[in-house]
């Protein structure tokens, strides 16, 4: 509101009024009032003239058609003339004064708005500085909401209704206030709440009571100021602010709240797009874990277990006050790529064969070919036992030949046992386990004895009734590999993956706040003795959450209910392993310890593993 | 406080002379508001009045604002005076500048109404 007062300068009209009154009669006096003020008076001795009083003129004073005030003139004489002459110098200075009124009074309009410019100008460059830091639709409403609480002499309670996906009443998301959930909850059940979410524009109700949709539903709500959130023509949400005072708010509030929210929606609006985007991508990280969980049922679950066990890990060292982790610190960015490259740590998987990744024995290939051993042991009894008759036939001891038989037969029994043993990875293949494959294989059977029918079996020679060794060269190969189940060219391609998981990853554009991913993930099987794969990378060279992709892979593997090679493992006998690894040097030692004392196992254990796998543990023994 | 503030306004640009005036009309207890159009015109105005609080542009005609500011730092008769250096948005060296001179609050240009009311008033209440 722009002042009549201050738009004339005191010392200037006085300057004027001197100048008139030496051209009026000795004892003119004059006063101006403006806004029920007496500015100034001159040659009044007792008391300023009053409008009304007698003898004395008014001048009126007018803004806008509207009268302000009014100069003052009372002449001390009677003649006419004079009279007239004095009244028109005071009709002139009249003039005067009223065009510099105006005058200033439109500068001074002009000032206003300049300075209503100048205040918004500064609320958007503050508010979308603000209001767009976080690309957290939560954190955009908390924004907008601290721009009304706490600011004295504006809204006693506010909050911030976001519509979901689907159709129909914007939910309360945020707000503020005395006992504001409870309040805004009932507001959001009242007739005039609908009426408020199903309008395009935003409006002030300053008394409530008038309100025929308003039923009293909350006694401290007197007046309420409303605006949708709209970005792109699209309303995300409402705003509402409310005051214990009738008249609790003015058209500037209005404005104000409208410039706000204006940058509000858009902040909004961005952040629920980079929310949706960021789901995409989860959604599409969720697609590549599960694949690889699907290709092997014996992983099945790997990748989603993994994950748990590396943020339990990590989020205990981020917690670390002290010890060598009281430095480290998992910001956001690090837990998401390091949720991401657990994920995703074995997606080259997905292009090793699964006869490779679930070789359960040294004989598996596409099939078991222990079976095909099988079969040929099953010739060369019958073979024996046709040996026996034959030589009975020519007349030889029955007694003797039916000895040297079932010698034959336990012969063949004991080779097939030894055979099988062999077969499974648990066994270490010595250099006398050796000896005795080769001798078993240099033994010899026939395929096909009878002459007319045609060849049968794997790796026969063309020539009929040929004999042949009894295990392939390709058989010895495989049952003398020494520990576990691969021989070295699938080991190779089973670390393979690794490589593979290092290619695909590295074509998919991470942005740089998952930059990390690549160097987690690809970190998995690195040993901190620099003899693990595929790079041989050492400990300094292991960032602490691609040492805890180490461990976090180890021990899902170990505890997993069902794999191939062997039974589900113990907790005690996964610890004691991890414990032989520690001391090794192929994991983190500082982060293991970390991991039994903050008793991450047993929680682990307790939510994934089996009763029958979770037996007690002494981790003290590991410690240190 | 014990009697009408005074503030002074010292700016070679008219228009935020005449904003500036307008908007710490606002201000309650109707202080006393005088301005300058020029650093050494606005040094006289000071020292004779005394103000509890000056705006002060930094680049003027005849004397810059820092010079202005250090002679008021200097006179004890000023020591209560609080000075507001008015500085151009982005020119974060005015405000080191600024600080050498011995001013204590900053604003920048085009000003916020609300942020010259809000350390006006908090001047102000401090000022003895």
């Amino acid at each position: 509101m722009i002042k009549a007062e201050h738009c004339l300068k005191p010392a200037w009209v006085r300057q004027q009024c001197e100048r008139a009154l030496a051209l009026m009669p000795v004892g003119s006096a004059v006063a101006l009032w403006l806004d029920d003020r007496c500015l100034l008076a001159i040659h009044e001795t007792d008391h300023p003239l009053s409008e009304g009083a007698p003898g004395v003129q008014a001048f009126p004073l007018m803004l806008e058609g509207t009268r302000v005030g009014a100069l003052l003139l009372r002449l001390p004489v009677e003649d006419e003339t004079a009279r007239a002459q004095a009244l028109g110098w005071g009709d002139l200075l009249t003039h005067a004064l009223q065009g510099v009124l105006e005058s200033e009074y439109g500068r001074r309009s002009v000032g206003r708005e300049t300075l209503e410019t100048y205040r918004e100008m500064a609320l958007l460059q503050r508010a979308v500085t603000d209001l767009n830091h976080s690309l957290k639709p939560a954190a955009v409403v908390a924004a907008l909401l601290k721009e009304f609480d706490g600011r004295k002499g504006t809204a006693d309670y506010g909050a911030v209704f976001v519509h979901g996906t689907d159709a129909g009443a914007p939910d309360r998301v945020l707000s503020f206030g005395e006992d504001a959930t409870a309040a805004f909850g009932r507001l959001k059940d009242s007739r005039l709440f609908a009426d408020m979410a199903a309008q395009d524009t935003g409006d002030i109700i300053n008394d409530l009571s008038s309100s025929p949709l308003w039923a009293g539903e909350i006694a401290d709500f007197h007046a309420l100021l409303w605006l949708p959130l709209v970005s792109h023509g699209e309303a995300l949400g409402l705003l509402v602010l409310a005051s214990r005072r009738t008249e609790g708010f003015s058209a500037a509030d209005l404005k104000r709240a409208q410039t706000l929210s204006s940058v509000a929606a858009t902040a909004l609006h961005n952040a629920r797009l980079y929310a949706a985007e960021q789901e995409m991508f989860q959604s599409f990280v969720r697609v590549i874990a599960t694949a690889i969980d699907a290709k092997s049922p014996y992983t099945a679950g790997h990748c989603r277990r993994v994950p748990e066990i590396a943020l339990m890990i990590a989020e205990s060292a981020h917690r670390a006050a002290h010890g060598p982790f009281a430095d480290f610190v998992l910001t956001e960015e690090k837990r998401n790529a390091l949720e991401i490259a657990a994920m995703l740590h074995d997606c080259g998987k997905m292009v090793t064969p699964e006869w490779v990744v679930d070789k359960a024995t040294k004989l598996d290939s596409i099939v078991n070919r222990i079976q095909l051993i099988a079969l040929r042991f099953t010739v060369l009894r019958r073979d024996a036992l046709i040996d026996q008759y034959r030589a009975q036939a020519a007349g030889a001891d029955r007694n003797a030949t039916d000895a040297i038989y079932q010698a034959r037969l336990r012969q063949f029994d004991d080779d097939f046992a030894f055979l099988e043993t062999c077969n499974t990875g648990g066994e270490f293949i010595s250099g006398e386990h050796l000896a005795r494959i080769q001798a078993i294989a240099q033994q010899r059977w026939i395929d096909d004895p009878s002459p007319q029918r045609g060849e049968v079996g794997r790796g026969a020679s063309n020539s009929r009734s040929e004999s042949l060794p009894l295990l392939t060269e390709n058989e010895v190969y495989n049952l003398t590999t020494q520990r576990g189940t691969l021989n070295p060219a699938e080991r190779k391609i089973v670390e393979d993956h690794v490589v593979h998981t290092i290619n695909m990853l590295s074509q998919i554009a991470f942005p740089r706040s998952l930059r990390h991913v690549i160097e987690y993930a690809a970190g998995h099987h690195e040993r901190l003795d620099g003899t693990g794969y595929p790079r041989g990378l050492k400990r300094d060279q292991l960032s602490i959450p691609a040492r805890i992709m180490a461990i976090a892979d180890i021990f899902e593997a170990l505890t997993a209910p069902d794999r191939p090679y062997r039974k589900p493992g113990t907790l005690s006998w996964a610890i004691q392993i991890m414990h032989r690894m520690k001391l090794d040097n192929h994991i983190d030692g500082d982060l293991f310890d970390l991991f039994l004392l903050q008793g991450l196992h047993l929680a682990y254990a307790q939510k994934y593993l089996a009763a029958n796998q979770i037996d007690p543990t002494d981790i003290t023994r590991y410690l240190g | 406080m014990t009697q009408t503030a005074k503030i002074v306004i010292v700016d070679d640009e008219v228009h935020i002379r005449a904003l500036l005036e307008q908007t710490l009309e606002d201000l309650e207890g109707e202080p006393e508001i005088l301005t300058a159009p020029n650093g050494a015109e606005g040094l006289a105005l000071i020292e004779r009045e005394r103000p509890q609080l000056v705006f002060l542009d930094v680049m003027m005609p005849l004397m810059n604002g820092y010079e202005v500011c250090a002679a008021v730092r200097k006179d004890p008769a000023l020591f209560n005076t609080a000075v507001v250096m008015l500085t151009a948005k982005g020119q974060e060296a005015d405000r080191t500048r600024g600080l050498e001179a011995g001013a204590h609050h900053f604003v920048t240009k085009p000003f916020d109404p609300d942020e010259i009311l809000d350390l006006a008033r908090e001047i102000l209440a401090h000022s003895p």
